[in-house]
């Protein structure tokens, strides 16, 4: 802000030539200041990350850490990462990450958009009561209903199973609302035209529609993946067999339990963070553009 | 009518799945939330007791000490990350070099669950040797904070610790919503702003802000139903009781308390009640203030 002032209080003396050099000189100057200011941020965002990698290849952080902080190990050893693949199953909770969030987001891709396909383009009575009831429900929170889910889930046995990962969450209000937004831009000639054609419903779902729905599926598979992948408050209700952690609920088991090592602890944390930081690294493009597209988070 | 009704059954069979899953996991429960909060198990059954639970909530010391602490860590944390966030988005829009790079820097914490970012930073905040304190004594700070280990309400506890850490995490996604914003006014308000004369700061006070307002609403909504259920976080660094002294405890963590640990479902169901009326009447006074100002700035609609 101080920079941009400086522009009106140049003085008024100074040539035209001039004026525009220290106009140039004030927008680097600025460019410079506001350089700093986020490579401060960006350097708060990255240190307790870094923090954690250079820990959790120190042995002896196990023991007793440094007073002043290091950001690398004076002792780097894999030591604490076989610790911690010996301690805990992590490898089958990744699997059990992959298949929760997989399933999950398949159903919730499916259900959102055959379902978003009918409210902007079929033709049905009722049609707009069924779509407005369905807007209300987003409202509702998960907290609110998680007891009542929580009992449904013992009722069916599903508690204990993936089932009860994926099933309550394959249906979402959200992702029909956004699907129906976007079909509802498809022009009506270009289904009439399938239509005409001798195509049913799904047919012209799977052949016309879909292919069309790239940004909005793409946004979806983003959030629900996220959600269901970080998810922690329902794996703890339901899911109390430790062969079906997932990544994130094992993670915070194994660090909710007292006694855990540093070193150990903050191996697990790298092991749980940094395949999907990676991952990030190649999509994180995409997934910022999904996230604006939606306005949600993960 | 029937020939329209019978038109009509194929896409009652489209949609009748996502129905049918709605009905069971988002109408039922919310329904049956309702409803278990009037009951008392006895025995075997469910007896109806009124609104015992809510005279008993209400006259409860560890309820209204978490609804209070949800408030406070819910305002707290926007009123800084709110205006921190802004600041930071009109900063980056206006950088040339690498936004995306910073863009995405920013939004790293976002996609990483939240109890990995709370175990690390139960870490980053651990008194003798954490990463902050650590800091803090390189600076010759004497004493040095307690943060997770301090209960009482000051700068440095265990409230400051954990909104630090809600700060930290979000402030991506803020400045990305800001910057879709900020994005989004019309450049001739500016170029109308030069010709006038406006200064940088009148620009952005007369111009910018007022335009942002949408995006104040969304965030400010957003914003309030997440911090009324946070869990997660508070939950991998103080339990389901929000140690040190329920300092940490919020609303969603009393709730898991009181139905998973002391079994007491009904009464879990009318906190769950009021946490549900709460969101409603903060997002209906968010919407409506919203919808007021949008529709009498614009006559025309």
């Amino acid at each position: 802000m101080t920079t941009s002032e400086n522009i009106s209080t140049a003085k008024p003396t100074e040539t035209k030539r001039g004026l525009l050099s220290s106009y140039r000189n004030t927008r680097r100057l600025q460019q410079i200041m506001i350089l700093v200011i986020m490579a401060i941020g960006a350097i708060a965002m990255i240190a307790p990350f870094a923090w954690m990698l250079s820990t959790s290849f120190s042995r002896s952080a196990n023991v007793a850490m440094p007073r002043i902080p290091t950001f690398w190990p004076s002792d780097p050893s894999i030591f604490n990462y076989k610790v911690a693949i010996t301690n805990l199953p992590l490898l089958r909770y990744y699997l059990n990450s992959f298949i929760v969030t997989v399933s999950a987001t398949l159903g919730y891709l499916f259900f959102s958009s055959i379902t978003g396909y009918a409210f902007a383009k079929g033709q049905f009575v009722g049609k707009s009561v069924l779509f407005i009831i369905l807007l209300t429900t987003l409202m509702i929170p998960f907290e609110i209903r998680m007891i009542p889910m929580y009992q449904l889930m013992r009722q069916l046995h599903l508690n204990d199973t993936y089932w009860a990962l994926i099933l309550p969450f394959i249906a979402g209000g959200f992702g029909t609302f956004l699907m129906r937004q976007y079909i509802s831009s498809i022009p009506d000639e270009l289904i009439d035209a399938a239509r005409v054609d001798g195509a049913n419903e799904l047919t012209i779902y799977a052949r016309v529609v879909l292919p069309l729905c790239g940004p909005p599926l793409a946004a979806l598979t983003i959030l629900s993946a996220l959600w269901r992948w970080n998810d922690v408050l329902w794996p703890l209700l339901v899911i109390s067999d430790r062969h079906l952690y997932t990544i994130t609920f094992g993670l915070a088991i194994a660090g909710r339990s007292q006694g855990i090592f540093t070193g150990v602890a903050l191996a697990t944390s790298a092991i749980a963070i940094l395949p999907l930081m990676v991952l990030y690294l190649f999509l994180q493009r995409y997934i910022i553009k999904g996230i604006m597209m939606t306005g949600l988070k993960g | 009518m029937l020939k329209r009704l019978r038109k009509s059954l194929i896409w009652y069979a489209i949609i009748s799945p996502t129905f049918i899953l709605y009905g069971l996991f988002v109408a039922y429960p919310t329904f049956e939330t309702f409803r278990l909060s009037f009951f008392q198990e006895v025995a075997t059954h469910q007896q109806f007791v009124g609104a015992l639970h809510y005279v008993r909530l209400l006259g409860n010391r560890v309820f209204l000490a978490a609804l209070l602490n949800t408030a406070f860590l819910g305002i707290i944390f926007l009123l800084i990350v709110i205006p921190l966030s802004l600041v930071m988005a009109s900063l980056l829009n206006n950088l040339r070099v690498w936004p995306n790079f910073f863009k995405a820097v920013y939004f790293l914490p976002q996609i990483t669950s939240t109890v990995a970012v709370a175990l690390v930073f139960s870490y980053v905040f651990q008194p003798n040797w954490g990463l902050v304190n650590g800091l803090l004594r390189q600076l010759g700070v004497e004493p040095l904070p307690l943060w997770l280990a301090e209960p009482r309400y000051v700068m440095t506890g265990s409230r400051a610790a954990v909104t630090i850490l809600a700060v930290w995490v979000a402030l991506g996604y803020y400045m990305l919503i800001f910057q879709a914003g900020l994005q989004a006014v019309p450049a001739e308000l500016y170029d109308a702003a030069v010709v006038d004369g406006a200064g940088p700061l009148q620009t952005w006070w007369l111009i910018t802000l007022p335009n942002l307002r949408p995006t104040f609403i969304f965030l400010f909504i957003t914003g309030t139903i997440d911090a009324m259920s946070r869990f997660s976080d508070l939950w991998m660094l103080g339990g389901p009781a929000g140690t040190p002294a329920r300092s940490l405890q919020t609303i969603v963590l009393y709730m898991y308390q009181t139905a998973f640990e002391s079994n007491d479902f009904n009464l879990a169901s009318a906190s769950a009640v009021i946490l549900f009326l709460i969101v409603l009447l903060l997002t209906l006074f968010n919407f409506r203030s919203f919808l007021r100002r949008e529709f009498s700035s614009r006559p025309g609609g």
